[in-house]
């Protein structure tokens, strides 16, 4: 059995976020990279059918970016993924979502994969696209935000998360493509001796111009902060002085004290 | 009548060949369980001890001859100090009875036991035997009687309690035997230099002077064959301490306290990393639960067990020794359990106490290691995500890693990547660098440098955790990683000097950096603070405060620094009233060991029974000097309910408010 | 320039959302058909076209058949724009007709500026100004980001159906945890986030929701982490709340947590990142160490 995870290196959301100099994504310096959250779940669950399933499975990672997503690579091979492609991409925050899907799915399309494990979304991007639409382009069964996953003999059971609380279950019969939400797992952290394994895993480096077939259907004209509430207030300093005065807004509107 | 006794007494010359034979038989029955135990020590991985032979032989000569570890205990310790010397009294008298009767009598008719020599040799002798017996008696009903908290009774305990009383009281019967016979009326003057002998006597008056002759040769018989089981029973029981345990004052450490084994990362052929199974040990941490005598004093110091958590120093010596013996192939860990080993704050008050030199602390940070290297593991999910952070961000707190120097911004202060001209680089630390209140430390620091003169640098955001919490919670990897960044931003400014304002930065700048490279001085900046003053680059104005002062354990009992914190305080004009635990038996915070970052779940909180400590003393103000006791404090008086009778300030704010220079 | 809207039927009900998706028609313009899974009995409040399938037929959740239809649809309508609601339904099935129509998509829709979309990105810390480059394109609105209007009227039905014949298959719904405190009656909320830091921590919050008469809430990570129970979680996975008074200590303001509070007449945050995205929502942000601050809210308010 095949399986491959997709998995994206993004920015640490503690960061504070700047336009860079085309003014219509992040400025790059002092920002910390690490794994996608939602990839990481991804990665878990990957890893832990692959545990399951034993010899004969073979768990691929991929990642699209310049030289430093392969920190995330490694991670995701010391997780326990058996070898990885890095699709080497120095201009891949200039790609859409459609683009991104349309390089995995080039890549993916002749390797007879039977699941494929992405995140819900990207933490930095957010469009929630890029794993349906690989599955779409390879014509994978799909589901999407999943809580729950299991896999036995070809048929994949899932949760998904649905708004209030509620989840749907799903089956799927592979080829499949799941995307992965919080609450799915915990995912593991790598121990050392896999970590020194992970080193002598193959990454095979692959020029994103092997896979590039398709223009950027949308067009990102502008990156910058959202406009703060209008009369939404901001209050800082000494907690004592602020306790008062936050007292004195709500005594105002009448919300407390009764 | 000269002052001598005719050795050998009634039982005649012709015992002498048979009772070597038999002694020799007993030494080498002793020799013979000694021996059986190799292979239980030989299951441990090697380790020199046996290096700096002299310095370790006058180390040991020195703790066993001076009972000085055992003796800093009073109860207890110090009835153990006098039965050993009064015991070794008596053991070194036998020896001189034995030279004269077997080596000097034979060859030279020389009777060095006469005369006035004899009168003194008799009368100390009699008194270390009566000492011995009180202190026994005393060590008797401490165990059985008072039965103190924790202190463990096993069969061995009986069986050796026993055995002394009856050489010691069977010693005094073969004396009283002898002088009834001889001394009582035949030379009156002599017997009154054998008191206790005397008193024996007293029991034989009465005594057919046949029957007394029988009666004393029966004990002679009885105390000798004690006497043989007390050599045969050193290696079987308990009393095999009195080897194991000065044999640990010769292999204890010489390495600075702290010291933790860095491991290779580069060495592929490792497979197992830190502790799980009794292999995986060094010998010595197999000696040393031969070497423990179950005193419990380091699990009556120990924080984690003084709280109600799962984790006694003792006993998990003790289950490494059981396991040792019983179960090599077993799970440490498991018999351990997680949670009593992520309960450990590393203080070192149980490593320090011990006078049995065992070394706890590196053994529950090798199972420590063992978890989370070769498991992944955490003690709970905030650690995980705080280690995530420290991974990712370079600080436990997630902050980003850019915004590390933000708290500079308003002070006096060179950004190493900017200016790196400086005469002190300051190690700021994750605590002072993002914590609001230890920023204030911070920047009183800095105000101190610069009426010192001193100017000061800091890396800023190319600074990162100094590595040392997930060290201690066995993560070598990620420190490792962390220190190495560290020391190659260091060693590129050209840094001529480093001052920490955290023992913990301070500790694993300068001894555990050590191992990766670093050998610029580091110093913590009570000492540094110390030596401005001093050197009279630094004035103040004594403000008058009365206060207690908190040894954080990485800079008192790690690092020995007690005076200097002190000094400057007293400058300061500080009137200091110590708490029951100061200097070395100073109580940890809780915060060591990794557990800054980690929640405690388990048992009652450590911070709230140092903060009772401190308010115990009635002081209105607490003194610390690490960023972790000063958050932990802070946190142990809102919920300990100390809030108006404690508050907790750092040094440098002491100081900074009292300088003078202009 | 024609839209088609996706509405949201679930459980026998169709969504509130749906109306949301008549507020950015009205601000995009131009005529619109509407696409529904759904069922006869209860239709939207709507005087257009309204495509319909039996959702007893297609299913709630059956994405593969559901593109299938509305790709008919599309091919009928030749709309310019397909909309649906950036929610479990909208999000998986959007990019699948987008794919399929080889057109652009534009996700999580908040905000129309001069005739661009605005995009949340960087967990909602920042905004993208995104453009669709092709002629027709798929958006999906986020929801609150858009009023919700009820255009009134009935709808035109049109008929539409189809066999299911996709390798996915929906099982059913699997509840979700009983509710013992009822947020969405609640005037009051205190709600903790992921800054509060650990589990010991939610008592100091849940202090604060006592003293003010009100009741606990959570955002997701807290629920997850087992730090408060699953019924108190605010936000798309949890409740939707509509309190008078909101207070938010230690969240970031995730939108997945922002769509379940931003209903509230008076919203109070307490975070120490100036730039959490919960600033955004909030009437009043305080920038201070929440363990700090709300003991001492507390400790003021039960004076």
């Amino acid at each position: 059995m095949k399986l491959l995870v997709c998995v994206k290196q993004v920015p640490d959301m503690e960061s504070r976020f700047k336009p860079d100099a085309s003014g219509v994504w992040y400025n790059e310096a002092d920002l910390a990279f690490r794994m996608n959250e939602y990839d990481e779940y991804a990665v878990e669950q990957a890893v832990r059918l692959r545990e399951e399933l034993g010899e004969g499975t073979l768990l691929t990672v991929l990642s699209i970016g310049p030289d430093r997503v392969v920190e995330t690579i490694k991670k995701a091979l010391a997780m326990g993924c058996d070898n990885a492609v890095h699709i080497q991409d120095t201009t891949v925050s200039a790609k859409d979502p459609w683009q991104i899907a349309s390089i995995i799915a080039t890549y993916a399309q002749d390797k007879q994969f039977d699941l494929i494990f992405t995140g819900m979304q990207s933490q930095d991007r957010g469009s929630a696209q890029v794993g349906v639409t690989v599955a779409e382009l390879l014509k994978f069964s799909c589901t999407t935000t999943i809580v729950g996953f299991a896999y036995d003999s070809c048929t994949v059971t899932t949760k998904r998360e649905i708004e209030g609380g509620i989840k749907g279950v799903v089956t799927l019969k592979t080829p499949a493509l799941v995307t992965c939400q919080l609450g799915l797992n915990i995912p593991r952290y790598p121990t050392l001796p896999n970590i020194m394994k992970a080193k002598k895993k193959e990454i095979v480096a692959i020029q994103v111009t092997d896979f590039m077939t398709t223009e950027s259907r949308v067009t990102t004209t502008h990156f910058h902060s959202p406009m703060k509430k209008s009369g939404g207030i901001v209050l800082e300093g000494d907690v004592g002085e602020l306790v008062d005065k936050v007292r004195a807004i709500l005594k105002e509107k009448s919300l407390v004290l009764r | 009548m000269e002052a001598t006794r005719h050795i050998y007494w009634n039982v005649g010359h012709s015992v002498v060949i048979p009772m070597y034979l038999m002694a020799c038989a007993a030494i080498g029955w002793m020799a013979w369980g000694f021996w059986q135990r190799l292979p239980l020590w030989r299951q441990g991985k090697s380790l020199n001890r046996c290096d700096n032979y002299d310095l370790r032989v006058k180390r040991m000569l020195a703790e066993v001859y001076g009972q000085i570890k055992v003796s800093r205990v009073t109860d207890g310790g110090l009835f153990h100090a006098l039965f050993f010397w009064s015991f070794l009294l008596l053991f070194a008298g036998t020896l001189v009875i034995m030279i004269q009767a077997d080596v000097v009598t034979p060859l030279t008719h020389l009777n060095i036991l006469s005369g006035e020599f004899y009168n003194m040799f008799s009368l100390l002798l009699d008194l270390a035997g009566i000492l011995a017996i009180i202190m026994l008696a005393g060590l008797f009903i401490r165990r059985f009687v008072i039965q103190p908290k924790g202190l463990e009774i096993v069969k061995d305990d009986y069986l050796v309690l026993q055995l002394l009383f009856a050489i010691l009281i069977s010693g005094f019967l073969i004396e009283g035997a002898r002088m009834a016979a001889t001394e009582l009326h035949q030379n009156p003057e002599l017997a009154r230099f054998s008191p206790g002998g005397l008193l024996a006597a007293s029991l034989f008056a009465a005594l057919e002077p046949d029957a007394l002759l029988i009666t004393h040769k029966i004990l002679w018989w009885f105390h000798f064959v004690l006497v043989l089981g007390f050599f045969a029973a050193i290696p079987r029981t308990k009393l095999r301490h009195l080897f194991t345990t000065a044999a640990n004052a010769f292999f204890a450490p010489l390495e600075p306290k702290g010291t933790i084994a860095t491991i290779n990362l580069e060495d592929e052929t490792v497979e197992q990393f830190g502790v799980t199974t009794i292999t995986d040990l060094t010998w010595k941490d197999i000696f040393d639960a031969d070497a423990c005598t179950s005193c419990k004093r380091c699990q009556e110091c120990c924080p984690a067990y003084r709280t109600d958590k799962p984790l006694s120093p003792m006993k998990m010596v003790k289950q490494l020794g059981e396991y040792a013996e019983n179960n090599p192939g077993g799970n440490l860990i498991e018999a351990v359990s997680q949670e009593a080993l992520w309960s450990c704050t590393t203080c070192r008050a149980c490593q320090d106490i011990c006078p049995a030199n065992v070394e706890h602390v590196n053994k529950i940070i090798e199972m420590r290691r063992s978890l989370t290297l070769m498991e992944g593991a955490f003690p709970g999910d905030e650690v995980r995500t705080a280690v995530n952070n420290i991974e990712v961000n370079g600080n436990p707190f997630g902050l980003a890693y850019a915004a590390r120097g933000d708290w500079a911004a308003s002070h006096q202060v060179s950004i190493m990547g900017q200016d790196s001209d400086v005469d002190i680089l300051y190690f700021v630390g994750c605590y002072a660098s993002i914590d609001k209140r230890n920023q204030i430390i911070a920047g009183n620091f800095i105000k101190i440098c610069a009426a010192a003169g001193i100017k000061v640098g800091i890396l800023g955001k190319e600074e990162k955790c100094c590595g040392e919490p997930v060290r201690k919670l066995g993560n070598e990897y990620l420190y490792q990683m962390t220190a190495t960044e560290n020391i190659e931003m260091i060693k590129a400014y050209g840094v001529k000097k480093i001052v920490t304002t955290c023992p913990h930065c301070f500790n694993t700048l300068a001894r555990d950096y050590r191992d990766l490279g670093l050998a610029i001085p580091v110093e913590h900046y009570s000492t540094y603070i110390h030596t401005l003053l001093m050197s009279g680059r630094l004035h103040l104005t004594p403000k008058p405060f009365p206060f207690t002062y908190h040894d954080s354990c990485y800079l008192g009992r790690y690092m020995d620094i007690f005076d200097q914190p002190r000094a400057v305080l007293a400058q300061a004009g500080g009137i200091l009233t110590e708490m029951d635990r100061h200097g070395s038996d100073s109580f940890c915070c809780s915060a060591g060991g990794g557990r800054i970052i980690a929640e405690e779940k388990l048992g009652s909180k450590i911070s709230e029974l140092r903060v009772k400590m401190a308010t115990d003393t009635g002081m209105p103000l607490l003194v610390s000097n690490c960023p972790f006791c000063l958050s932990m404090f802070e946190d142990g008086i809102k919920t300990g309910g100390a809030e108006g009778k404690l508050r907790v300030r750092d040094l440098a704010e002491i100081v900074a408010e009292r300088i003078t220079n202009s | 320039m024609k839209t088609i809207l996706i509405g949201e039927y679930r459980e026998g009900k169709m969504l509130d959302a749906t109306y949301e998706l008549f507020g950015f028609a009205r601000q995009l313009g131009g005529e619109t058909v509407m696409f529904l899974v759904g069922d006869e009995t209860v239709l939207p409040a709507y005087d257009g076209t309204l495509y319909l399938a039996e959702a007893v037929q297609c299913g709630e959740y059956n994405p593969e058949l559901h593109k299938k239809l509305l790709l008919e649809t599309v091919q009928k309508e030749n709309p310019d724009n397909i909309v649906f609601i950036h929610s479990s339904y909208g999000w998986d099935l959007a990019p699948r007709v987008a794919a399929a129509l080889k057109v652009a998509q534009v996700s999580e829709i908040v905000d129309i500026i001069d005739g661009g979309f605005e995009v949340g990105c960087c967990n909602a810390k920042m905004r993208r100004t995104v453009t669709p480059a092709t002629s027709r394109a798929v958006l999906t609105i986020q929801t609150g980001a858009f009023p919700a209007v009820q255009p009134g009227g009935t709808p035109a039905v049109i008929k539409i159906s189809s066999d299911s014949d996709g390798s996915l298959t929906f099982v059913g719904y699997e509840p979700a945890d009983k509710k013992d405190v009822d947020l969405a009656k609640a005037d009051i909320i205190v709600s903790a986030g992921r800054g509060v830091g650990k589990k010991d921590n939610i008592a100091i919050i849940q202090a604060l929701a006592t003293a003010l008469g009100g009741e606990l809430g959570a955002s997701r990570p807290v629920v997850d982490a087992g730090w408060v129970p699953h019924n108190q979680q605010v936000g798309t996975t949890g409740q939707t709340v509509s309190p008078k008074l909101y207070i938010a200590c230690g969240i970031s303001g995730a939108i997945q947590h922002v769509a379940g509070m931003k209903k509230a007449d008076f919203t109070l945050a307490i975070n120490k990142d100036r730039d959490a995205p919960i600033g955004e929502f909030a009437d009043v942000l305080v920038i201070a160490d929440v363990m700090q601050f709300v003991p001492a809210l507390t400790a003021k308010i039960a004076q």
